[in-house]
């Protein structure tokens, strides 16, 4: 399609007048953006036909654009109400996803507050079991001891200082070892403790304080002991036994 | 020729005007859509009627054309050319599919959609006297226009009608707006100028 050929062909006035088919049409398109000539050609026509349009306007009848303006205003109309009703939407979601989050929020801290309260409770039973776990052990460990059977067996029956007292000992040679049962032993105020003493050739010997709350203790093991001697000291113990406070004593054979 | 030229100068305002118009239109202004209305309207309606025949049959595409104005408005674009010529595409299109239907449907022996018989088609003959400097045209060249323009023929079709060959027919409608020009004559070139 040369240029010359559009010009002959009236192919310029078919363009304006809508009758080319679209890739005729769009070479025409073309050729107005490049070709001055086409373009002021297809201006001079467009214009004609416009001035023809112009000089044989009849005037509609008013309701039309009545008409018209009704109807594109409700479809305005429409898509305002369809905008509304998608913010409507929008919002709604909002809502509902707010107070979900803030549902959620609340059971978050719930359980948060639940971890925390097993958590604790969780570090109490390892704390017990911890303690259960010393007790056994150390109940395991007395069992041993007082079932050994070279465990010699001395009662220490208290004098007339203390006549209730009674202190149950056993006594290991071979692996050299002292435990004692303090059960019957009387309470003694806070500024006293019991201390016990070996006598080796008549020379008292420190075994130890017998602490207050314990109910099995273990002693020094002290060598070539003839005798096993309980006395009233000074809270904290004392370098050498107050006899006049001897409460109870046991020769060992 | 005086009153010519007032005409153009009018034009030319209300062409100015228009492309804001337009932009306005095509950002779903009403008010916008209304004075083009006012501005078009006429020009457009007359190619339907002379086309359809029928003045009612007319209103309804006319509204149907501003409503695809309206709708399709963002597919104008001045690079492709005047929107007067958008718009009467649009008009001739309408017109045109409405015919083709009715035909279908005539062929389908099924005439009670469009003629009730109640509504005897009212259609004034003055409609189709053609006005303006078209009348200071040969008749040939007038009826070659009016033809293609005015009847929606295609110029394969109104070359048939004119029972003259397809060059010949061609040939009339170059000539016929050759004339027009130099009859509408300085107004026209100096619109050009003022446009370019």
């Amino acid at each position: 399609m040369t240029k010359e050929n559009i010009l002959k062909e009236g192919l310029l006035e078919q363009y304006v007048l809508g009758e080319l088919n679209e890739s005729q049409k769009q070479i025409i398109e073309q050729l107005r953006t490049s070709d001055t000539q086409i373009a002021a050609q297809l201006n001079a026509i467009e214009l004609n036909f416009e001035k023809i349009g112009f000089d044989n306007a009849i005037t509609p009848p008013f309701s039309v654009k009545t008409n018209i303006l009704e109807k594109v205003s409700e479809s305005n109309k429409n898509k305002t109400n369809n905008y509304r009703m998608w913010l409507s939407i929008a919002a709604s979601f909002a809502a509902f996803f707010l107070l979900g989050s803030i549902w959620l929020y609340s059971e978050l801290n719930t359980v948060k507050e639940e971890l925390k309260i097993v958590g604790d409770k969780n570090d109490t039973l390892l704390k017990d079991l911890e303690g259960l776990t010393e007790n056994y052990n150390e109940t395991s460990a007395w069992y041993a001891a007082l079932s050994n059977p070279d465990t010699e067996q001395y009662i220490l029956k208290g004098n007339a200082l203390s006549p209730e007292a009674k202190i149950v000992s056993f006594v290991n040679h071979e692996n050299k070892s002292v435990i004692i049962n303090t059960e019957k032993l009387p309470q003694l105020d806070k500024d006293h403790d019991y201390q016990m003493w070996a006598d080796v050739d008549g020379e008292m010997i420190n075994m130890g304080v017998i602490a207050k709350e314990k109910k099995l203790m273990a002693m020094n093991y002290i060598d070539n002991a003839k005798s096993l001697n309980i006395t009233i000291e000074p809270v904290g113990g004392n370098d050498h036994p107050t006899v006049e406070r001897l409460i109870s004593n046991v020769y060992l054979d | 020729m005086d009153e010519q030229i007032d005409t153009f100068g009018k034009s030319l305002t209300l062409m100015q005007d228009n492309a804001l118009l337009i932009k306005q239109l095509q950002a779903k202004d009403e008010r916008a859509l209304s004075l083009l209305y006012d501005y078009y309207s006429g020009a457009l309606y007359s190619v339907i009627l002379k086309m359809i025949r029928d003045e009612g049959i007319a209103q309804d595409l006319l509204q149907e054309t501003f409503i695809t104005i309206w709708g399709k408005s963002h597919q104008y674009s001045a690079d492709k050319g005047r929107f007067y010529t958008w718009a009467y595409r649009i008009a001739k299109n309408k017109v045109l599919n409405f015919i083709r239907k009715r035909d279908i449907l005539i062929q389908k022996e099924d005439l009670s959609v469009y003629k009730i018989e109640d509504e005897p088609v009212k259609f004034d003959v003055e409609f189709t006297k053609l006005k303006g400097a078209i009348n200071q045209l040969e008749e040939h060249h007038q009826k070659a226009i009016e033809l293609v323009y005015f009847n929606g023929l295609t110029h394969r079709e109104a070359h048939e009608e004119m029972k003259v060959p397809l060059g010949t027919y061609k040939s009339y409608i170059q000539q016929a707006l050759k004339k027009l020009k130099a009859n509408y004559g300085s107004a026209v070139t100096l619109l050009f100028m003022m446009l370019k």
